[in-house]
């Protein structure tokens, strides 16, 4: 027998380890199985998750992955449709600047040109107006 | 009542429970004395059982009987055993160690001052071997189980659980000469 090969003084050892291993509370294994059972029916009336949701309430670091990866996927979405669509406004404007008559153009600078100087003209007006009431 | 009557009444749906309770009668104390060997606290031990049985119970409608019961059972009760350890390793990497370097230099216990310290060299040399080892060790020093039955709750072959067998006698034999 193999056991023949152990020496005296582990055989001692061994067998004073497996009295300290075989102590247990008193009436522990009495109650074990009704332990167990609360349990398992305890876990049976917990209210039952979608497999999906269980997954990843499971595995924590998934739904938190899965977040961020979202929220990067989402930010570099928006951004880059951002840039595509200003880039196709600002195309858009120079276009059309580009291709309006010359008659148009001088129209829109004279018109603005008579409005700033009746602006500017009202400002002088009030200006010497309230510096002649002050002296 | 055997382990397949039960077993066949679990899965068939004739009160489950009655079943399921006799098969933890049956097999309670073995299932919990193997793995307070493993890690020593009766806390421990309990967590780790207790948990075994709810995966019993919520696996065995799929047990197809191809292998014993028993077998099966110390699969599971050793796969546990392993995933507890591994956590509790990684919270208390040093902690054992400095308990049990404590309790040699201060030596306790109602059996005398020799052979406490025998017992405390031993637990180190056990603590000290691989868990796989530990595991073969127990089940076929002190359960008597068979080279085969052990390699199949193992995950070994016969060759493998035999050599692991061995080493730890080796080791622990080194390790109480030399401690």
């Amino acid at each position: 027998m193999e056991n023949e090969s152990i020496s005296k003084e582990l055989v001692e050892a061994l067998k004073s380890f497996e009295t300290k291993t075989k102590q247990v509370p008193a009436g522990y294994f009495d109650q074990f199985e009704m332990d167990i059972m609360q349990k398992i029916n305890a876990a049976g009336q917990a209210p039952k998750r979608a497999p999906i949701v269980a997954v990843f309430l499971d595995h924590k670091q998934y739904l938190v992955a899965a977040s961020l990866i979202f929220a990067i996927a989402t930010g570099l979405l928006f951004f880059n449709t951002a840039e595509k669509n200003n880039a196709a406004v600002a195309k858009v404007e120079m276009i059309q600047i580009e291709t309006l008559p010359d008659e148009l153009i001088e129209a829109y600078v004279n018109n603005n040109e008579l409005v700033a100087e009746v602006e500017w003209n009202t400002v002088i007006e009030t200006e010497a107006a309230s510096l002649s009431d002050n002296n | 009542m055997t382990d397949q009557a039960l077993i066949t009444q679990f899965q068939n749906g004739d009160s489950k429970e009655a079943a399921f309770t006799q098969l933890v009668k049956s097999h309670q104390t073995q299932v919990y004395y193997q793995i307070k060997k493993m890690v020593l606290e009766h806390a421990d031990a309990d967590d780790i059982a207790q948990a075994v049985w709810i995966k019993v119970w919520n696996k065995l409608d799929g047990f197809k009987q191809e292998s014993a019961f028993s077998t099966w059972l110390f699969r599971i009760a050793y796969n546990e055993t392993l995933n507890f350890i591994a956590q509790k390793k990684r919270l208390t990497a040093h902690h054992s160690q400095k308990e049990l370097d404590h309790s040699l230099e201060h030596p306790s216990g109602h059996d005398g001052l020799k052979e406490s310290t025998i017992q405390i060299k031993l637990e180190r040399a056990i603590a000290e071997l691989p868990e796989k080892q530990r595991f073969v060790f127990m089940l076929r020093y002190y359960d008597d189980f068979d080279y085969e039955k052990i390699a199949s709750i193992t995950g070994t072959t016969v060759g493998g659980a035999k050599a692991n067998y061995h080493q730890a006698v080796k080791k622990m034999t080194t390790l109480l000469q030399t401690s």
